[in-house]
């Protein structure tokens, strides 16, 4: 079955000056996943996700959000977090929270109550009635992504949500977004941590220079990646292994063995090979599928800084 | 859409009330004011409590001092004060039309008087002063040198009468009639020329405070967030309703503390205070000063917000501002051709040009009749200006300026202007 759209975005472009920020640029977004974009810095991330909030127009191409082209109404139902994000330094938590609930649509008094439940969830009940000034950077970022979904929107887009924060505040705020997906809502972020998009994303979106790199689920786009290769631990000579090239050490993360195969060589015949082999034992055997990080130095790389 | 413009005015109208700084400037001034009135009296009080009660004419007579000179001279060519007593003599020197200039080029008196010799007929007496100084400009030592003379024996109450000798009710005809009246200097003047300093002053404390609110939505960067769910101009409109408003109750707070005190202060030892009480500002003096107010606070709120747009810190934003200040304060250096002759070119061009308009008009008003043709093209003009400055603004005040994250270089506005 067809997933519902979220977000449709369909050859937009954006220039600024002679600078051509976003070209021809196409993706959707569907309803309850977690859609990652990714890029490098100045790639055409941020300026996307403000042409899909109606903050800047796209020169050329059209975007829809849930279900249409943005209006007033629609934007009541998208909470947004951009990268450089501040508070209201010298205004207490609570006054602040009501004052951003009512600008997305809810009454005060609605805005009040849901603000109290949110901080009772956040643990920072106690902080209600303090200034923002007085609070830690960790309870400010929690607080900051409790007004992007105070309103309860059916879409979040978070831009940087995990940069300038410690271990624990970064799991803090992961769990949150898990939540708020696992209810049903929609994420799009943008992240440089490719760690957490293999754990948190469904699909994905790479851009660079403003174009699309690559697109899809994430699991396709790292098997797309993967070497004609696997990765072993155990003990042996695999380089005497019929169909096995060359191999390498692996050195980054859990230790192993990599071992690159012929053309012709498949997994089932290294398997097959390594049964058959006397003074062969086998730990640990599997596709050497490459980490998103990989995968992005490389697209990088490919289409030049 | 009008939701949330109506939610940032409420917003900022709640927060800026709250505002130390304008709860302090609102109120706390007036307060001080009082406190300060009353601690006056009651010190004077106490202090009247522990003397004997003295004789007013050696009150004045006995005094160290005149307020504002040290020595003062005199020549008498009338014949009528040939030599003071030894006490006044301590302050006031008897000099011939010769010795006079001498002994002031040598710093032994301050100034010196020249009496006329038909002074009983005419009264005419000229001052002599090394340079202008309008605190050496007094007529005590001559008063004391007359009362020392001419009036030291007489009875009491008619003493007590020749210092206090009128206890004035003013009737102004000028209020009251359209034709042409001679222009006076009275005591409106005070009392519009305060008004419109309050008003000035707060003009620019409430767009101080336009200012800093949007520079501080932009340097923590929730400007983005403000504006992900309305039009920067909303935002802008929300802040100067809101603003103008605190502005409007700032000035009511500041007239009403002051008729107060005025009330309070009849008949009292501060004249200023006590002939304020008199007055009673006519309708269509406030009516226009509302007006002066109203379009003033627009102007500078566009200037302000064309100001915040461009500016990325707290530090750069009142640099810019000055542009749009310093040209209006303007009318206060020719504050004395404003008293003189204030139907004269200067003043008259100053009320016209708008950014001075609200500042030089008001000046005007207070002291002569300004045709009413001239007051309406004055704020014609200051309308003309506010629509332009508040476009500007509007045009400045959008996403590709307020999410730059440095200040646009002077040839880039015109570019920005354009869209």
């Amino acid at each position: 079955m067809q997933p519902e759209t979220a977000i449709r975005v369909e050859r937009i472009s954006k220039t600024y000056g002679d600078f051509r920020a976003v070209n021809d640029l196409s993706f959707e977004v569907y309803r309850g996943e977690i859609f990652a974009m990714l890029g490098p810095n100045g790639s055409g991330k941020t300026t996307t996700m403000r042409m899909i909030l109606d903050i800047l127009k796209p020169d050329t191409g059209r975007i829809e959000v849930l279900g249409g082209i943005l209006t007033d109404a629609t934007k009541d139902k998208i909470g947004y977090l951009p990268e450089e994000r501040g508070l209201y330094r010298n205004v207490r938590v609570l006054e602040m929270m009501e004052y951003l609930g009512t600008l997305k649509g809810l009454s005060s008094n609605e805005a009040h109550k849901r603000s109290l439940a949110l901080l009772e969830q956040l643990d920072l009940a106690d902080h209600a009635k303090k200034k923002v000034s007085e609070l830690s950077k960790g309870m400010q970022q929690k607080i900051q992504f409790a007004v992007t979904v105070l309103h309860d929107p059916e879409l979040i887009i978070i831009d940087e949500p995990f940069s300038g924060l410690d271990p624990v505040n970064t799991l803090a705020l992961k769990d949150l977004v898990m939540a708020f997906r696992a209810k049903g809502g929609t994420v799009v972020m943008s992240t440089h941590q490719m760690w957490q998009v293999e754990e948190m994303a469904d699909r994905l979106l790479m851009i660079h220079k403003g174009e699309q790199q690559l697109y899809g689920p994430v699991e396709d786009i790292r098997k797309r990646y993967a070497l004609h290769a696997i990765v072993v631990e155990g003990q042996g000579d695999w380089a005497a292994l019929p169909g096995v090239e060359r191999i390498e050490t692996v050195e980054n993360g859990r230790k192993g063995t990599l071992l690159y195969l012929e053309s012709q060589t498949t997994t089932d015949d290294i398997l097959a090979a390594i049964a058959t082999t006397r003074n062969m034992s086998i730990e640990r055997f599997e596709l050497a599928v490459p980490s998103l990080n990989d995968i992005f130095i490389r697209v990088v790389e490919e289409h030049g800084q | 859409m009008k939701q949330h413009l109506l939610q940032v005015f409420l917003y900022e109208l709640r927060r800026n009330l709250r505002r130390k700084g304008f709860l302090f400037t609102t109120f706390g001034i007036p307060l001080l004011a009082y406190v300060l009135f009353f601690g006056y009296q009651i010190i004077t009080n106490l202090s009247s409590q522990d003397k004997p009660a003295a004789d007013p004419a050696q009150e004045i007579l006995g005094s160290d001092q005149f307020r504002t000179l040290q020595k003062a001279g005199y020549v008498d060519l009338s014949g009528l004060f040939p030599r003071p007593d030894e006490q006044l003599g301590q302050i006031l020197t008897a000099y011939s039309d010769e010795t006079a200039a001498a002994a002031m080029n040598t710093g032994e008196i301050d100034v010196y008087y020249v009496i006329s010799a038909d002074y009983l007929e005419t009264g005419d007496v000229t001052l002599v002063m090394p340079r202008f100084s309008l605190g050496q400009t007094t007529d005590a030592p001559i008063r004391r040198l007359v009362l020392n003379y001419l009036a030291r024996e007489v009875d009491q109450d008619l003493f007590n009468r020749l210092l206090n000798p009128a206890n004035i009710q003013e009737i102004n005809l000028q209020r009251d009639s359209t034709g042409e009246t001679a222009s006076n200097f009275d005591t409106d003047f005070v009392v519009v020329y305060v008004f419109a300093l309050a008003l000035m002053l707060s003009v620019f404390i409430t767009n101080g405070y336009l200012m800093q609110t949007i520079i501080e939505e932009k340097e923590t960067r929730l400007i983005e967030i403000l504006i992900s769910g309305m039009r920067p101009t909303q935002l802008l409109a929300g802040k100067i309703v809101a603003l103008g408003l605190l502005g409007l109750l700032q000035i009511v707070v500041w007239v009403a503390a002051l008729l107060l005190l005025a009330n309070i202060a009849t008949g009292n030892a501060i004249p200023v205070l006590a002939s304020i009480a008199n007055i009673s500002l006519p309708l269509d003096k406030v009516l226009i000063l509302l007006l002066y107010f109203i379009f003033g606070y627009l102007f500078f709120a566009g200037a302000y917000g064309m100001v915040s747009a461009i500016s990325t810190s707290m530090q750069e934003g009142p640099q810019f501002a000055v542009i749009f200040t310093l040209p209006a304060v303007i009318p206060l250096y020719f504050l004395a051709i404003f008293i003189e002759s204030p139907d004269a070119a200067l003043p008259t061009i100053l009320s016209l040009f708008p950014v001075m308009s609200p500042l030089a008009m008001v000046m005007r008003i207070s002291i002569t009749t300004v045709p009413i043709a001239q007051i309406l093209l004055s704020l014609v003009l200051l309308i003309a200006l506010d629509v332009l400055m508040i476009w500007m603004a509007g045009r400045l005040f959008r996403v590709n300026t307020l999410l730059a994250g440095q200040t646009p270089k002077l040839k880039d506005i015109p570019r920005l202007l354009r869209g």
